[in-house]
């Protein structure tokens, strides 16, 4: 009992041993759906191939190495090149909507217009389509603004998709900004944007680093069905369609595979880990009387 | 500088009339104070003068110049938030800069006004904190340290104490008396607490509904108040009003049916009162223990012990509100026991029924006695 608490620990976080047994055993069941396929697609990556289909199935690899770290480069000679493809559509793709959204979601927090509530619920709804339902007049647009085989293809329709999402999320984050300091800073003579600038952006921060990892992560999933569709260029393809290349004629090369899609990711979890270092909470503290 | 009139203010919310009529002449250097109940109108009049809020109809003027459709900057006028409104990702140093910085002031001009504003407030040693780090008080500085860098002539605070809990408002109120004389400017002062009106006001603006009710100095509105809102609402307990019949005019003042009693209250008479209903108002304070000219027996249900005075509370026949008496020190009334109370016909009011005052016959200046000197 000791171990998760002491005498300075409020009554109301205060448990019986068996209630923190219970506690820690629903996050571990939890964890495990979440993580088992991860787990289990690392230790596929670890594995020789003749391992994989062998019967009696071992789910522990056996004198399991990183051997298939170095050989994926090899098998698909490419690999390097759409990692970095992926990178620079959701990079592209993240300052587009950043750029649009957050002076979008400051005047549909801040001001009141005729239709505001419609445009907003006009973005939720178009949020509810994914754009595979949309691929064939979207494919259309695509041929008649000339942006097929292009990067555009597969960063215009990727940015656009994951702005509605954005706006909302920012909108209410911005709607907590006490409308005050935007009297205070009028009273005192600063231009709607000087106060946009040196008021609202450095406090809705957080806010935004928030949306720009959610907008970040979703360009980065989201690439496949765009990238499968409107682009057949292969020094284009991001990492999703990269991966196809490990599915040889003959056989899928599983462990490569997995291996790839580890590494595959791993830019953007590094690029995400340095990301929430700026998350910083409560930066409103202090501004209004509560 | 720093004159302001306001001319037959009107302000509409849609089809609320919120604000309604108010005309107001406050001379330079003067410490207004506006008190109301809540949502009176006061912030709204007070935002309207600010230039933050739209004036449905009539006209702003400062210094001789109609200012109605001038941004807050250009009417010289800075204004301290209730909720402060600090910027939290700002030092106190730079919340204090900013409307330098909108000016785009010269760095060492604005260190030198910002430093002189902190040692006023005594800030110095706070500059490099962020509002998060202090406490309400000084908080409630750094806004007004934000109001007093751009040398305003006018300063408008919307309730800046109402956060704050009670010895610091205590404080607070003598810090703002002392900077009023210090600066000389004009302030306009927005509270629903009568002490901090009675307090800091060379004159206090009664608001009732949009309406103004009374103006006037502090103890003017204590003694000779026009009208039973202001009545009720300067003076804390509030002044007992009991029903009474006029039964005649003369030169010393009017003369009321009380409980069969008949009392001589010393305030001008008017023309056709006699034989109506009247109020006669009467404030705790001015209630003692005994007989004297005014006589009733009440019986108290709740008595409150605070030392300083003894508070006691009695049902009254036919009444809505307790009638309340407020004895100095610590006296000996109990709950439930009858007792007999009287007052001074001096020291009472009367309203017509509809509620103005009929005007007392006391002179202001024998109650504010010149100070007196004492030898040392
Ligand atoms: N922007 C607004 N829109 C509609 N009604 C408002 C608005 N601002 C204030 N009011 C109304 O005006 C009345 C007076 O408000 P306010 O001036 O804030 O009162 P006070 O400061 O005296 O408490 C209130 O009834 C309030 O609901
Ligand atoms: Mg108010």
């Amino acid at each position: 009992m000791a171990l998760f608490r002491n005498d300075d620990t409020p009554m109301i976080d205060r448990y019986r041993w068996w209630e923190i047994i219970g506690i820690y055993a629903g996050i571990f069941v939890f964890l495990f759906f979440m993580l088992s396929p991860f787990i289990e697609g690392f230790l596929v990556s670890l594995k020789p191939l003749s391992q994989l289909f062998s019967t009696p199935y071992s789910f522990w690899p056996e004198n399991g190495s990183f051997k298939a770290y170095f050989t994926m480069w090899e098998s698909v000679p490419g690999f390097a090149r759409y990692i970095f493809n992926s990178f620079l559509i959701s990079t592209i793709a993240t300052v587009i909507v950043l750029l649009l959204v957050v002076p979008a979601a400051y005047a549909f927090a801040r001001f009141s217009f005729r239709g505001m509530g419609l445009v907003l619920a006009a973005f939720l709804a178009v949020s509810m389509f994914s754009g595979a339902v949309l691929l064939i007049p979207l494919f259309r647009l695509m041929r008649t603004l000339g942006m097929l085989n292009t990067y555009w293809a597969m960063i215009v329709p990727g940015a656009a998709f994951l702005i509605p999402a954005a706006i909302w999320l920012l909108r209410t984050y911005m709607m907590r900004i006490p409308k005050e300091l935007n009297e205070a800073a009028y009273m005192d003579g600063a231009s709607q944007f000087y106060t946009f600038r040196r008021v609202i952006l450095p406090i809705a921060r957080p806010g935004i680093i928030v949306v720009a990892i959610m907008t970040f992560i979703g360009a980065y999933s989201q690439q496949f069905v765009f990238a499968l569709t409107f682009n057949s260029k292969t020094e284009y393809m991001p990492l999703p369609i990269g991966l196809f290349a490990y599915f040889g004629k003959q056989e899928v090369i599983w462990n490569e595979l997995m291996a790839a899609s580890f590494v595959g990711i791993a830019p953007a979890l590094i690029l995400i880990f340095f990301l929430q270092r700026y998350l910083v909470g409560g930066l409103t503290a202090g501004a209004v009387k509560q | 500088m720093g004159q302001l009139t306001l001319k037959d203010i009107v302000k509409r919310f849609g089809a609320i009339e919120v604000v309604k009529s108010v005309s107001l002449d406050v001379n330079e250097g003067e410490f207004i104070v506006f008190v109301g109940p809540s949502g009176c109108g006061k912030s709204t009049l007070l935002r309207m003068i600010a230039g933050l809020e739209h004036t449905t109809s009539g006209d702003i003027v400062i210094d001789g110049k109609r200012v109605n459709d001038l941004a807050p900057v250009k009417r010289g006028i800075a204004m301290v938030f209730q909720s402060y409104a600090l910027y939290p990702h700002m030092s106190v140093f730079e919340n204090i800069a900013f409307p330098l910085r909108v000016e785009k002031a010269p760095e060492a001009s604005i260190r030198e006004k910002v430093e002189a504003a902190a040692k006023i407030l005594h800030l110095d040693q706070r500059l490099e904190q962020k509002p998060g780090m202090l406490s309400g008080g000084q908080r409630q500085r750094v806004a007004i340290g934000r109001a007093i860098v751009r040398e305003p002539e006018i300063f408008l605070f919307d309730e800046p104490l109402s956060n704050l809990d009670a010895a610091l408002r205590a404080d607070m109120r003598i810090e703002l008396t002392r900077l009023h004389k210090q600066l000389g400017a004009t302030m306009i002062y927005v509270t629903h607490d009568q002490v901090e009106a009675m307090t800091m006001a060379d004159r206090i603006v009664v608001l009732h509904a949009g309406y103004i009710s009374q103006v006037g100095p502090p103890l003017e509105l204590y003694h000779k108040p026009q009208n039973t809102f202001v009545a009720g609402f300067i003076g804390n307990p509030r002044m007992n009003m009991l029903p009474v019949t006029c039964t005649g005019v003369t030169d010393q003042g009017v003369e009321v049916d009380f409980n069969g009693q008949t009392l001589l209250i010393p305030v001008a008479g008017r023309d056709g009162i006699v034989g109506s209903a009247l109020s006669l108002g009467i404030r705790p304070e001015h209630i003692e223990i005994g007989p004297g000219e005014a006589v009733m027996t009440i019986t108290p249900t709740v008595v409150e012990r605070l030392g300083q005075q003894t508070i006691g509370y009695a049902a009254l026949d036919g009444q809505d509100e307790n009638f309340c008496l407020v004895l100095p020190g610590s006296r000996g009334i109990a709950e439930e026991q009858p007792l007999q109370v009287s007052f001074s016909t001096a020291d009472c009011h009367l309203f017509d029924a509809g509620g103005q005052a009929l005007e007392r016959q006391v002179d202001l200046a024998a109650m504010s006695l010149p100070p007196v000197a004492v030898p040392a």
